[in-house]
């Protein structure tokens, strides 16, 4: 059966105080005027407030799959290697509805044959503690389009504010651990249960999607749109910075680099974060490159959120966080292209 | 394992490319283990003899330096240019914007007679240039790396893609947030976006991206109300001379 | 950050050891290799491996022998970059990495009974190989086989004492053209489309297979189409960028397909409708 805890607000510092002292913890911190960073904590003041939150810079995908994580150590004089995984065992507090759906989407890819060891056991050092959202964060969230903006699994605990109080849903033995070690909650009752509806409930007017659009409507839109205009129009905007892709909570593509010591025997191959956005990405050897455009590479990006992981994973790979919105200079937002493209359908 | 010999040079710069260099540490020890420095004028007196590979700063202004740099590029096996001077004339290439005479005149007035000027050019528009290390200055770990591909004889390959990708790894807050211009839109990535890690912005030290998107990049200059003279001149503090060749990539 | 240890990585290479290296024309090197632990690679025609040199980087390779030669196989590499320069200096007993072999290969088995065309542009002779060696080798498996090769000059020509055996084969229909003769030049000039029209073939019962470099294929693909041939028994092998061969880095996606794991081969039915393939 499904468990539920309280925590009062006045508990709250208590708890996250003890939660530090136990774990090593990471939470969103104000970064800058207007952005926020995943980053390790040592008190409870350090993280940064609900109401002002927006999604951090880059999403808690950084732990799961971090910018460069070293693969394979090697000896090249003696033709010696050692495969490696590098982890940390953290507990990520405050991850909203849309990053847990990012890291949903991220563990399907990961664990697809053949398998990404380290992924699949570094993300088992993680210990996820989700914190829900009444109200879209900015104007660039999409989640409730997505229908991310309910939790549907993929942490341990769950925090929902409601009111004086938070409550708590517990979704593993890890999170139930975590509970009866720190003595601060108190077992949640009916009450609280109906409670929690009443503000879901109150949630369906405030994530009003903005965009008129089912799920398999959605699917149709992008299922037949390779030539639709909005791409060249993209194009000619997009300065291929690459921002949308690595802010995103669902782009993977990665690089693979060796780097030698000075002693040059001995070294390193690494995987680092890429983009699809940037000019060689998809180049051969011989220097043809398939998507040699910028409106190229924009449709490329979003097919692979709302076109192909469909076929493959049955969802989409947009979480709707909004993030490459927020850090596109160009303002190629989300939200416009999708109703560009319903505009363009409808032969507008 | 026989050292290699090099040979540092450098020409009309500030030579805090070369103070980098000599402040590298532990890693210029276990660089010292498999170079022989034959000449290098910040940190050793006596100077002379042969080398396979010269590390040259600066970019060239004066006849005698091309015919210096000739020299240089006939007795080394290897010429990095590194430096945003050597890579693409780097500050020196603001002269460029200026009548010749006049410059002399502004900057030695009586004595401008004595002194002989051309144009400001990168190393490689007067001689040929193996591998570039660009940067105002050089970031150390490339210059490292850029001295193994050396050493193992491998191409390097300064990346194409732009500062923003590395500045977005490093989660700093965008410029374009703070309402602050910045260059890393279009300039060439491989510093590990140092200066705006330090809360500068990117002065596009190391050149641009082989096809930047111009248009949009104005376009989005004139989102923020910035001036388009006022970012050429920016951009033109390091890059007026020319812009670093694209090269080969596996 | 703590470290652990992988037995189970995909990014393990196993060793091989180079037993044979041939310069075959300006850019390209030909290289035998054994590997260290394993009596063969057990591939299909027309996978890859990934070549790894410590210290230097890894390249997607196309394998060029058939399965149907045991204990070692072949590889020819372009001197392209960074990687390939390294595989360049390999010299015989130098060790070398290798994983895979990756991705689909060759539809041998519906190939068998069939009749074969082949047409070779360029450096796609290396994968094509693989299957003509198996096929050459099971002759009595297939029915009629063409080969058609376009090369950009005479001296352009790989495994030339290869190509010249097939061309004495009786139980192989083989033509050849070059882009631009030299003067001892005896045969076709002239694009590899040209060859096409001249073909006897029966389309029901021919599967075409295409490799060469990107520009051709749409055009062969006219041709053969002008021929009867139908879509699904036009095969095709596609080069793209990799960098994991495992389907993870994203680099050599063709719409809605990772090229390491669902390709490199396809029909050409498959990708037709597909905007980034030809």
């Amino acid at each position: 059966m499904d468990q539920y805890y309280r925590l009062n607000k006045t508990e709250c510092r208590e708890f996250v105080g003890a939660l530090t002292s136990r774990y090593q913890v990471v939470a969103p911190v104000k970064r800058g005027e207007k952005s926020f960073v995943f980053a390790r904590i040592s008190s409870p003041d350090e993280i940064a407030s609900p109401e002002e939150y927006i999604p951090t810079i880059i999403p808690p995908k950084k732990y799961f799959f971090p910018q460069r994580e070293t693969i394979l150590e090697y000896d090249a004089v003696a033709q010696r290697q050692k495969a490696v995984m590098e982890y940390e065992k953290v507990v990520i507090f405050g991850v909203r509805t849309c990053d847990l759906a990012g890291i949903q989407c991220l563990n399907m890819v990961f664990s697809e044959r053949p398998r990404d060891v380290n992924y699949l056991i570094r993300k088992n050092k993680l210990i996820i503690i989700g914190m829900e959202c009444w109200d879209y964060c900015d104007e660039h969230a999409l989640c409730a389009l997505m229908d991310n903006h309910l939790p549907k699994g993929g942490y341990d605990l769950f925090f929902s504010d409601l009111g004086d109080y938070h409550l708590i849903h517990v979704n593993t033995e890890v999170g139930e651990e975590i509970v009866r070690s720190i003595g601060v909650f108190t077992e949640a009752t009916g009450e609280d249960l109906k409670r929690l509806q009443e503000f879901r409930e109150k949630k369906r007017s405030a994530f009003d999607t903005g965009i008129d659009l089912s799920h398999p409507e959605l699917m149709d839109l992008f299922a037949n749109c390779e030539d639709a205009r909005v791409w060249e129009e993209l194009g000619e905007r997009c300065l291929s910075c690459g921002n949308c892709t690595t802010v995103c909570p669902t782009c993977y593509c990665f690089d693979v680099i060796d780097e030698i010591n000075l002693d040059l025997r001995t070294g390193e191959r690494f995987r680092i974060w890429d983009s699809c956005q940037n000019e060689d990405f998809a180049k051969v050897a011989g220097g043809e490159s398939f998507r040699e455009e910028r409106s190229g590479r924009q449709r490329h990006r979003y097919l692979r959120k709302f076109k192909y992981p469909l076929a493959k994973y049955s969802r989409f790979f947009c979480t709707g966080c909004g993030r490459c919105s927020r850090a596109c200079m160009a303002q190629i937002h989300i939200k416009e292209t999708i109703k560009a493209l319903i505009a363009e359908r409808a032969g507008v | 394992m026989k050292k290699v010999k090099v040979a540092f040079f450098d020409f009309a710069c500030c030579e805090g490319c070369q103070l980098q260099v000599a402040n590298m540490g532990d890693l210029l020890v276990d660089l010292l283990d498999r170079i022989e420095l034959v000449e290098f004028r910040e940190v050793m007196s006596e100077r002379g003899g042969d080398y396979e590979v010269a590390v040259v700063e600066g970019s060239i202004t004066t006849h005698h330096d091309i015919e210096r740099i000739k020299k240089i590029r006939e007795k080394a096996k290897i010429l990095i240019a590194y430096g945003a001077c050597a890579c693409t004339g780097g500050v020196n290439g603001m002269k460029n914007d200026f009548d010749l005479e006049d410059v002399k005149r502004y900057v030695y007035q009586d004595k401008a007679d004595w002194f002989d000027t051309v144009p400001t050019m990168a190393v490689d528009q007067v001689v040929k240039v193996d591998y570039y290390v660009p940067g105002c200055p050089v970031y150390i770990p490339e210059f490292v790396r850029v001295l193994k591909c050396v050493l193992q004889g491998l191409p390097y390959k300064v990346p194409d893609y732009a500062v923003c990708v590395e500045c977005k790894f490093n989660e700093n807050e965008c410029m374009y947030d703070k309402g602050i211009t910045c260059l890393g839109p279009i300039t060439r990535a491989g510093c590990n976006s140092w200066c705006t890690n330090n809360g500068n912005i990117c002065y596009g030290c190391r050149g641009m991206v082989s096809n930047p998107n111009k248009n949009a990049q104005m376009e989005v200059l004139k989102r923020y109300g910035i001036p388009l003279e006022w970012i050429i001149n920016k951009f033109n503090m390091y890059n007026r001379a020319k812009e670093i060749q694209p090269q080969e990539k596996e | 950050m703590k470290r652990l240890q992988l037995v189970d990585s995909p990014y393990l290479v196993k060793e091989a050891k180079v037993c044979e290296v041939r310069q075959m024309t300006e850019h390209e090197k030909y290289f035998k290799l054994m590997l260290r632990d394993e009596p063969d690679l057990d591939h299909e025609p027309g996978q890859f491996v990934m070549v790894s040199i410590f210290g230097v980087g890894e390249a997607p390779i196309s394998i060029c022998s058939s399965p149907t030669k045991k204990g070692y196989f072949e590889l020819v590499v372009r001197k392209v970059g960074k990687v390939t320069s390294a595989i360049h200096r390999l010299e015989v007993g130098d060790t070398v990495g290798i994983r895979g072999p990756f991705g689909r290969g060759f539809p041998v088995r519906i190939l068998e009974g069939n009749d074969l065309l082949f047409v070779a542009g360029g450096l796609g002779l290396v994968p094509l190989r693989s299957l003509v060696d198996f096929v050459i080798d099971n002759r009595r498996d297939f029915g009629r086989v063409h080969i058609l090769l376009g090369c950009r000059s005479p001296k352009d020509i790989l495994f030339k004492d290869e190509v010249e055996s097939w061309a004495r084969r009786i139980d192989v229909d083989f033509s050849c053209t070059v882009d631009r003769a030299d003067p001892d030049w005896k045969g076709n000039v002239g694009l590899i489309t040209s060859l096409i029209p001249g073909v006897d073939l029966d389309p029901t019962r021919t599967f075409a297979v295409v490799v060469g470099p990107p520009i051709m294929y749409r055009f062969v693909i006219k041709e053969l189409l002008k021929k009867g041939i139908p879509e699904k028994q036009i095969i095709v092998s596609l080069e793209r960028h990799m960098k994991c061969g495992i389907g993870k880095c994203g680099h050599c996606q063709i719409g809605n397909y990772y090229c390491c794991q669902d390709g490199p081969v396809f029909s050409y039915d498959e990708i037709k409708d597909n905007l980034e393939a030809l």
